[in-house]
């Protein structure tokens, strides 16, 4: 029963009263707990001048699975000498990005502790490759980690809708799915359109019917969303939308939200969602309006998925729309897979160019949607690791939200019709440091339910970051003095101290067993795996896992919307 | 035991839940007798003779130089030997995760060069997903959708015999199936000659299934291309350790015609590979440290040399001055070499040994008979759950992987 004091910071701590005053964190048992200024310590560690902060969780990064290994399969030209367990643990001198677009594993989970980030959540586990995704997890070293399950192109749940089954039957399997994939939550990627791609038709719009199963995205969407809020899961319908890249697409992103009708929902990458028409190119910004949706409707939440300049690959579900774009591959080459009725997966290379349009326009738009949401609780900071760009470059990013002089010059040196006509040039705003800590921290607990993680409430889990105060927020943010998991210290000044395995953060919401023999009649015929083998129990998730702890997130059937 | 009255004959106790893990499809239908490791004659032929290899008890125990050895110091005497030596290679490497996860730690503690079993066709298949990539689909894929199998330059029924029951399976009407430079062992399967070398015949196939015209084109050929066209969903099925040295080559032209034909229908390719546990490790070590296996994994940087890191050609070359083998299947045979030996194998592998007086030999269990774990299927995607028969009394692979590093890294 250690004792740890982190004395005199300034704590920034945006989810409990009392954000940016100077106070001490006590930690015991690997949570934070209160202490008296007089108590004593078994250890004090000076925190003056320095921030701190809960450990950062990103909410949507690609770390692990079967598209993540593709991707380095694809590509060993982007690995580089620091993947070695003893290389990874110092900080690089000479920080190569491209070293960073596909990682292992263990490079992925030091390099985010490095960073002062203490969990990551993998956002697309098909189901038939769950047990892999937990993996590689298992494989992060130091991170908590999870996963949001992939339904909407499986042939099940479109076969059932269109055989108008009743909704609870969908509602029990979504259930199922949930438990037995041991998933945190549910993503549904271009709805219905990774099936139809296998159908051979090559586009589906929201209100657009799957050629074979005659079902639209639009019911999809309401469908699992209303099931999530039914079995009560905290994370909300998680949604990589229709039409990913395709100019004019924030028609299909403003009718998935009207599909909604008020129900919970995550748009992910919502840059890649945000395209107009117009101008000379009929490539624009829609960020205004896509932000004048999210304000209005607070049913929404969405992350970014800022685009970074320079290397990178794409790694998405979404095989309709990665072969649409894989003659763009740079370096020219791309891997794809229709998977067990289930799913897909498509890898696309992909450079980043400052002086391209198209690329600097999107550029642009990332940052105008983050900047232009007036709710930071709703607004979550990614790049969609490695979709557009590497987890590593959130300092820089950072940076550009905080401070608008920074931002201006990049925006000077991208191709000049965009920095002369963005209306990102017109945006004062610079984030607070509350704002960021609410966008990759606080926010993304609460929108996942993590109830004892992203503050520093007596209780939290003892995930901890401590930034020095000084030079600018990119520097400041990407080495970290201290950084505390569950209470122990695994990185000083850019060095890892301990490497413990993380835990699994996960949902098992009720259901009705009943549809355990649906599902198997379905699976006898369709599948290749005996329905008996699906489900992961607790026992095989800590074999796969390397039992980092297992944390079930607690679901309230019937919730509120 | 009272020799007089034998106790009734125990009904077999059929395994309810068993993974064969004899071949890359992982079947996980058959249930074998788990005291006697028994499967009906009926059953898939690979499945049995993998069994019953391990039917009795073990034949050998630890060997360190030829003489009987215990475990524990069998395994100070590999862990001496590993730290005399400059540049250990780790080859015929398979096995579970839990292996190949023991496996990247032990290579990373020592500076091993790395090799899978059978890593010249697993360098071929490497090389195609490295230089363009590619477009497959898993098992439940091909069954569901397929109307047109093409199995190219050779057919894998010996090798993986339910495979065509596995496309097949429950389907009112299954796909049209043709061989394409291979001979057909089924029925209902039409067979292309290949028009001179497997090569010349892809190359042809891709060009008129790109709609070029050519002047003297195959006619059998001619009607396959087509048939490749008119299909809803083709897929070209190959074996990588089938089509020889040049097999990247050919594996290449079956993915440009995967690319060409998905311009206006769909198609995708299906490889058979990755068998003792070959793919397993290097998926693992992929993501692991970022690269696949033909590597160094070296404490400051991994090296990732697929020509160079052939065992054989490593062990030939003298590039090595020990070989640390690591594959729990039996009928994996090690490499025969003069060099320091550590084999951790089925026990099996004793009898193909020879001269032994440099060979520390320590059998392990089965992953899949003896013990739980998991394995990759051909297709990549789908981790399958092994299941425990029984149990032999020899440690995993993983816990004499893992306490070899655990040695090696006190002593760094
Ligand atoms: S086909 Fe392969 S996996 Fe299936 S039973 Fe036979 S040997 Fe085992
Ligand atoms: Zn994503």
């Amino acid at each position: 029963m250690k004792t740890l004091r982190l004395r005199g910071g300034r704590v920034v701590d945006p989810a409990n009263p009392g954000s940016g005053t100077i106070r001490d964190i006590g930690v015991r048992d690997g949570r934070i707990v209160d202490l008296h200024p007089d108590a004593p310590a078994d250890e004090v560690i000076d925190c003056g001048g320095c921030l701190v902060m809960a450990g950062g969780i990103d909410l949507h990064t690609h770390i692990g699975g079967g598209k993540v290994n593709l991707a380095r399969l694809l590509l060993p030209e982007l690995q580089r000498d620091c993947c070695t367990p003893d290389a990874a643990q110092a900080w690089p001198e000479a920080l190569d990005p491209a070293a960073h677009v596909v990682p292992g594993t263990l490079l992925t989970g030091y390099r985010y502790a490095q960073m002062g980030y203490t969990s990551a959540f993998e956002p697309a586990m098909v189901p038939a490759n769950a047990r892999h995704a937990h993996m590689e997890m298992g494989d992060v070293p130091i991170l908590d980690h999870g996963a949001y399950v992939m339904l909407g192109s499986d042939e099940l749940l479109l076969r059932w809708m269109a055989e108008g089954k009743p909704f609870e039957q969908i509602r029990d399997y979504i259930g199922w799915t949930l438990n037995a994939t041991k998933a945190l939550g549910l993503k549904v990627v271009n709805p219905g359109g990774i099936s139809a791609f296998k159908f051979n038709q090559r586009k589906l719009d929201v209100d657009e019917h799957h050629s074979h199963w005659r079902v639209t995205p639009r019911d999809i969407l309401h469908t699992l969303a209303r099931g999530l809020t039914e079995l009560g899961v905290p994370h909300p319908l998680h949604i990589h939308g229709s039409n990913l890249g395709i100019p004019g697409n924030i028609e299909s992103t403003l009718a998935t939200i009207d599909a909604l009708e008020g129900l919970r929902a995550h748009l992910t990458h919502i840059q890649f969602h945000s395209y107009g028409t117009e101008g000379p190119k009929k490539f624009s910004s829609a960020a205004l309006q896509l932000v004048e949706a999210v304000n209005r409707h607070p049913n929404i939440s969405i992350d970014v998925g800022q685009i970074m300049f320079g290397q990178t690959v794409t790694a998405s579900g979404d095989t309709m729309r990665q072969l649409a774009n894989a003659h763009h591959a740079s370096p020219r080459k791309w891997v794809g897979a229709d998977i067990e009725c289930d799913a897909g997966c498509g890898v696309v290379p992909f450079r980043y160019k400052e002086q391209s349009y198209v690329n600097a326009l999107q550029w642009a738009i990332g940052l105008e949607i983050f900047l232009l949401v007036k709710d930071p609780w709703r607004v979550v900071l990614t790049t969609d690791h490695p979709n557009g760009g590497p987890f590593t470059s959130y300092p820089h990013l950072i940076r550009l939200l905080m401070d608008r002089d920074f931002r201006n010059e990049q925006l000077a040196r991208i191709h000049p019709d965009v920095a002369a006509n963005s209306a990102l040039k017109d945006i004062t705003r610079e984030l607070t440091l509350d704002e960021i800590a609410i966008m990759t921290r606080a926010g993304p607990a609460r929108l996942l339910g993590l109830a004892d993680r992203g503050h520093l409430a007596a209780g939290a889990a003892a995930d901890i970051a401590v930034y020095r105060e000084a030079g600018d927020p990119e520097s400041m943010f990407t080495t970290p003095e201290h950084v505390f998991k569950d209470g122990v210290r695994v990185a000083y000044k850019g060095r890892i101290t301990a490497s413990p395995v993380g835990g699994t953060h996960f949902v098992e919401p009720a259901f009705d067993r009943g549809i355990e023999k649906h599902l198997k009649a379905h699976h006898d015929v369709h599948g290749s795996v005996r329905f008996e083998h699906l489900a992961i129990s607790h026992d095989e998730l800590c074999e796969c896992s390397r039992c980092g702890g297992t944390h079930v997130v607690a679901c309230e059937p019937g919730g509120a919307v | 035991m009272n020799e007089t009255t034998p106790p009734p004959a125990a009904a077999p106790a059929l395994a309810a839940h068993w993974t064969c893990p004899f071949c890359p499809l992982l079947c996980d239908d058959l249930q074998p007798d788990a005291a006697t490791l028994g499967l009906p004659d009926s059953a898939c032929p690979r499945a049995r003779d993998g069994l019953s290899a391990l039917a009795g008890a073990p034949a050998s125990g630890a060997r360190v130089d030829g003489r009987a050895a215990d475990l524990d110091d069998a395994l100070a005497a590999a862990a001496a030997r590993l730290a005399a030596v400059r540049q250990p290679l780790m080859a015929g490497l398979g096995g579970d995760v839990a292996a190949a996860r023991a496996a990247f730690r032990l290579a990373a503690a020592v500076g091993a060069i790395c090799d899978a079993v059978g890593g010249d066709a697993l360098v071929q298949g490497l090389r195609v997903q490295q230089d363009r990539g590619g477009f497959n689909l898993t098992l439940a894929e091909v069954r569901e959708r397929a109307d047109l199998v093409v199995f190219v330059g050779s057919w894998p029924e010996g090798r993986a015999p339910r495979l065509i029951e596995r496309f097949t399976a429950g389907r009112d009407q299954g796909p049209a199936m043709v061989a394409l430079g291979a001979v057909p062992m089924a029925e209902g399967v039409e067979s292309v000659l290949p028009v001179a070398a497997l090569a010349d015949s892809l190359t042809m196939l891709s060009a008129l299934v790109a709609g070029r015209r050519l002047e003297r084109p195959n006619p059998e050929l001619q009607v396959l291309a087509e048939r490749l066209r008119a299909a809803h969903y083709a897929v070209l099925v190959w074996e990588p350790a089938q089509l020889g040295p040049h097999g990247g080559l050919l594996i290449e032209m079956i993915q440009r015609i995967v690319v060409t034909l998905n311009q206006s229908t769909r198609a995708a390719g299906f490889p058979l590979a990755g068998a003792n546990g070959a793919a397993t490790a290097n998926q693992a070590f992929t993501w692991l440290g970022g690269l696949p296996l033909r590597s160094r994994i070296g404490h400051h940087a991994i090296e990732h040399q697929p020509q160079r890191y052939g065992a054989a050609r490593l062990v030939a070359e003298g590039e090595t001055d020990l070989l640390l083998w690591a594959n729990p299947f039996p009928g994996v045979v090690p490499i025969d070499t003069p060099l320091p030996r550590i084999v951790l194998a089925a026990p099996d592998a004793a009898a193909t040994l020879g001269d032994e007086s440099n060979t520390i030999f320590i059998p392990v269990a089965t992953p899949g008979v003896h013990h739980r774990g998991h394995l990759f299927r051909t297709d990549g995607v789908v981790l399958m759950p092994l299941f425990a028969l029984r149990e032999d009394g020899l440690p995993p692979l993983a816990e004499v992987l893992g306490r070899l590093a655990e040695a090696m890294e006190g002593g760094a």
